[in-house]
């Protein structure tokens, strides 16, 4: 049992006393003490963390059930055609997941850049599909090597397929 | 111009080691329950109790590392990290992005928080107020109730939403009356940017929207941007000095086809250029002191001098031997015996076929001892004496067999003879030939220099012409679908056609008569477009002969016209964007120039797919959400326009948004100014820290009890937190 109503020392340099403690042994916490840590709650270790792509998909489950969910509540409820409709807009309005919040695709029209200079770009090289601003950056674009294309091209996120 | 510049060079920092401060003391605050306020950012955790000024801060990172020297483990976090190279990367974060996924980097984090305030009781004996995203996943929030509710028992914990919280802090109401603002708050965090709309306090959640750009992919495509443009840099750029440059030098463009057409001009884009000298090492080269060059090059010499000596020894011996050869040989042919049986043996002895072999041999010593001693005394060839053939004259009847072979012999070996004298005499007519055109040419040089120079140039044009009229025929037939490759192709296919000749032509007998013109084999020269013909080389020696004659003395003409020098030659345009420096200038190649990645690296705020993120930008979403809203409403949204986070500090963006906004409002609708965050890191914390202390904090957190009941993904709905799965 820790005492109470001392400082916490400095995380100690246990064990080895062959050597002056570095820097970054001394700045390692590894071996201080947690007394606020629960002994008794052993936390799952075979739950392996969670990706990105299944936490998204199991939001994605549970939103399309509790929207299943709502609607059955609302429709068991209702007593008028005209509630239901509006009810149901509030359902759908209320319900904000992770996902929902997500802004939609752009529907402006794009603007052109140069992948090289960052210029605008009116021009477009049929052979590797990189925009360029004018004829000077034509002909650097000329001696790239392929890889060098895609490469340009995948900074603005076109990935070309197997040509 | 080097003054210029050097305002303008910038050196990329060295990290710096982190300093050992001892942990907090915990006197304070145990035995109450002061609240515990944990900002739980992307990038950095704050955490603090909320009677404090500020937070203690530190990168959200941990690493577990087994140190090699010492074979000690290691678990370190934050800045800490910095002082192992080897726990860079074994760095693990809570978050991936937007979501926290890994729990036991949030279980080290939080075990750094308490364990530098200080805390030594049995659990964490104060409410807790913590942070989460916008709408976070209740996976998220899942795992981190129980993290806290089991690990750590917490009697209560409250979620709320970050940038609101800073929000409250900068507008914050009179003491005792509820919070009751309104505005559109931007918040610019590590992985997205989100807007949230705030009606009488409340967040309307519901409208909210969250793009997916944050500094942590504008630093990815800043890096991008320049391996792209240094693809041969020498150092290799990491990702902590691009969170640097874009720290430092980039920002928002008010208006940014105006700045894009402003940097097309060169001479702009000079001026608008940020030079940043990464670290360069000068090779050491050797330079040998004055006596060791001397040295050396006496040790050459005496080796050579040996090797002359040697040489000269082993000629000396090889003529002894042939002067003894000879003797041998005279002495014997002169002490030839009558008995010309006993001669023919002894000569076969010798290897001799009959007398006349040997007295060919005899002949041929003599003339090379000759020779040779002659080479030792003067050293130089003799002349060729012309040998004499006399039997040519001597009619064939005259001679015997032998005399007739002997004849013969004798006259291949005066045509050889005749015919090399004849090439000795045109050699020299052509060597004085060509001086004398030399000399006419310096005559019509002196005389009527410009009518000279001006013919010479007109070649060099001619021929320059020439070559790039072959490289651009060479450039056609590469392109499958030219004129010149189709024509190439009709070539091929008439030549391998079977129908050669025409029907009338076959019935009258004719056969095909490729080739019997010579004229017809020029058809595969066409053919054959990769052969480097020997006509190229020509041209670029007589380009050159040409060229150094006018460089010689043609004061006008200067290495920029000649042909290399034009073929070579770089746009302003692209000198500008990422100038070249000479093939030795070390200190040169170690820098980047940063011209237009200052704008266009904030520019994809306002439209990811520059970036190929295929989301609307920061303009749109203002205006999506806006356009939800009742007039009225707008009205008051936008009368207080709030930015806060991180990157809001980035120069220009008031003024990007303020421009954004206004033509998408109507006229009369008053705008006003856009308000930053007094402190845009630290303001969510802070506005935690004041909101804990009110009475308020008390009704919305989610207690033990309740914990247990509802589950881990459960919240009560208050108008600073989520409202998904919200009571």
């Amino acid at each position: 049992m820790p005492p109470k109503g001392t400082t916490r020392k400095k995380a100690a340099n246990d064990g080895s006393t062959t050597h002056t403690p570095t820097l970054s042994e001394q700045l390692s916490y590894l071996h201080s003490p947690r007394p606020f840590k629960n002994p008794n709650y052993t936390k799952n270790t075979n739950r392996r963390t969670k990706n990105l792509k299944t936490v998204l998909g199991q939001e994605r489950e549970k939103e399309r059930v509790e929207r299943e969910r709502r609607r059955q509540e609302r429709d068991s409820q209702a007593m008028d055609i005209d509630e239901v409709k509006k009810e149901l807009v509030e359902v759908n309005e209320e319900i904000s997941t992770y996902l929902s919040i997500e802004a939609p695709p752009s529907v402006l029209p794009q603007r052109h850049y140069c992948d090289i200079t960052g210029l605008e770009a009116p021009y477009t090289d049929p052979r590797t599909g990189l925009r360029y601003h004018d004829k000077s950056v034509y002909e650097l674009i000329k001696n790239l090597s392929p890889s060098a294309a895609k490469d340009y091209l995948a900074a603005r996120g076109v990935n070309p397929v197997v040509r | 111009m080097d003054e210029a510049e050097t305002s303008n060079i910038f050196y990329v920092p060295t990290p710096s080691l982190p300093s050992i401060t001892p942990p907090d003391s915990y006197d304070r605050f145990r035995s109450q329950s002061v609240p515990l306020i944990i900002d739980n950012g992307s990038s950095n955790l704050r955490f603090g109790f909320s009677t404090s000024a500020s937070p203690q801060s530190s990168p959200n990172v941990i690493a577990k590392y087994k140190e090699r020297k010492f074979n000690q483990s290691l678990l370190l976090f934050g800045d800490a990290i910095d002082t192992e190279s080897g726990a860079k990367s074994q760095g693990k974060t809570p978050w991936e992005g937007d979501v926290l996924l890994n729990f036991d980097a949030m279980e080290h984090a939080l075990d750094y928080a308490f364990v530098r305030l200080g805390i030594d009781a049995e659990g964490i004996d104060h409410p807790v107020l913590m942070t989460e995203r916008l709408c976070s996943p209740l996976h998220s929030r899942a795992l981190t109730s129980e993290l806290m509710f089991e690990q750590y028992s917490v009697p209560s914990l409250t979620y709320c939403v970050d940038s609101v919280m800073s929000f409250y802090h900068n507008n914050k109401p009179i003491s005792g009356s509820t919070f009751s603002a309104d505005g559109l708050v931007v918040s610019f965090n590590t992985a997205s940017t989100s807007v949230i709309p705030i009606l009488n306090g409340k967040g309307v959640l519901s409208h909210a929207k969250r793009i997916p750009w944050g500094t942590q992919q504008s630093t990815e495509y800043l890096l991008k941007l320049i391996q792209l443009k240094y693809s041969s840099f020498p150092t290799r750029v990491t990702s902590v000095q691009a969170s640097w440059m874009l720290h430092n030098f980039c920002s928002f463009a008010t208006d940014y086809p105006a700045v894009l057409r402003s940097l097309k001009i060169p001479v702009n884009m000079r001026a608008a250029e940020r030079i940043i000298q990464f670290p360069f090492a000068i090779p050491v080269i050797e330079e040998k002191t004055e006596e060791e060059l001397t040295r050396i090059a006496e040790k050459r010499k005496e080796q050579g001098k040996k090797l002359q000596e040697l040489a000269a020894k082993s000629r000396m011996e090889k003529l002894a031997k042939k002067e003894n050869d000879l003797r041998y040989l005279t002495d014997l042919k002169e002490g030839k015996s009558e008995n010309k049986r006993e001669w023919m043996h002894v000569l076969q002895v010798e290897g001799f076929d009959d007398d006349a072999a040997l007295d060919e041999t005899i002949r041929k010593l003599e003339v090379d001892v000759k020779r040779a001693r002659k080479k030792d005394l003067d050293g130089q060839d003799d002349v060729i004496e012309e040998p004499s053939f006399p039997l040519i004259d001597v009619p064939d009847a005259d001679l015997d067999e032998e005399g007739i072979k002997e004849k013969k012999k004798q006259k291949l070996m005066k045509a050889g003879f005749d015919a090399r004298a004849r090439a000795r005499r045109e050699k020299e007519k052509e060597r004085e030939e060509k001086e004398a055109e030399e000399r006419r040419e310096e005559g019509e040089r002196e005389n009527n220099f410009d009518d000279w120079a001006a013919r010479l140039r007109r070649e060099q044009e001619t021929i320059m012409n020439k070559i790039k009229e072959r490289g651009r025929r060479k450039a056609a037939l590469s392109d499958r679908k030219s004129a010149a490759a189709q024509a190439r192709m009709k070539n091929i296919a008439s030549l391998a056609a079977d129908e050669r000749v025409s029907k009338k032509k076959r019935k009258a007998g004719a056969e095909d008569m490729f080739g019997a013109d010579d004229e017809d084999w020029q058809i595969y020269r066409k053919l054959n477009a990769a052969a480097v013909s020997s006509d190229e080389e020509d041209e670029f020696n007589q380009l050159r002969i040409i060229e150094s004659k006018l460089l010689m003395y043609d004061p006008t003409f200067t290495a920029q016209h000649t042909h290399a020098s034009i073929t070579s030659q770089r746009s302003a345009l692209i000198s500008a964007f990422r100038p070249q420096y000479e093939e030795g200038d070390i200190e040169g190649s170690a820098r980047i120039h940063l011209n237009t990645e200052r704008w266009r690296v904030c520019e994809t705020y306002f439209s990811p797919g520059m970036a190929g993120v295929d989301s609307a930008g920061l303009g749109e979403v203002l205006q999506s959400i806006l356009a939800r809203f009742t007039e009225a409403e707008k009205a008051r949204l936008v009368k207080n326009v709030f930015i806060t986070g991180g990157p809001s500090q980035f120069p220009g963006l008031q003024e990007r948004l303020y421009g954004t906004l206004r033509p998408i409002l109507p006229p009369e609708m008053h705008l006003g100014d856009i308000v930053r965050a007094a402190d845009p890191s630290l303001d969510a914390w802070k506005g935690m820290a004041s909101f804990a202390n009110t009475d308020e904090f008390h009704q919305v957190g989610v207690t033990a009890e309740e914990y247990q009941e509802w589950g881990a993904e459960r919240i009560k709905r208050w108008w600073g937190g989520n409202c998904n799965s919200a009571v």
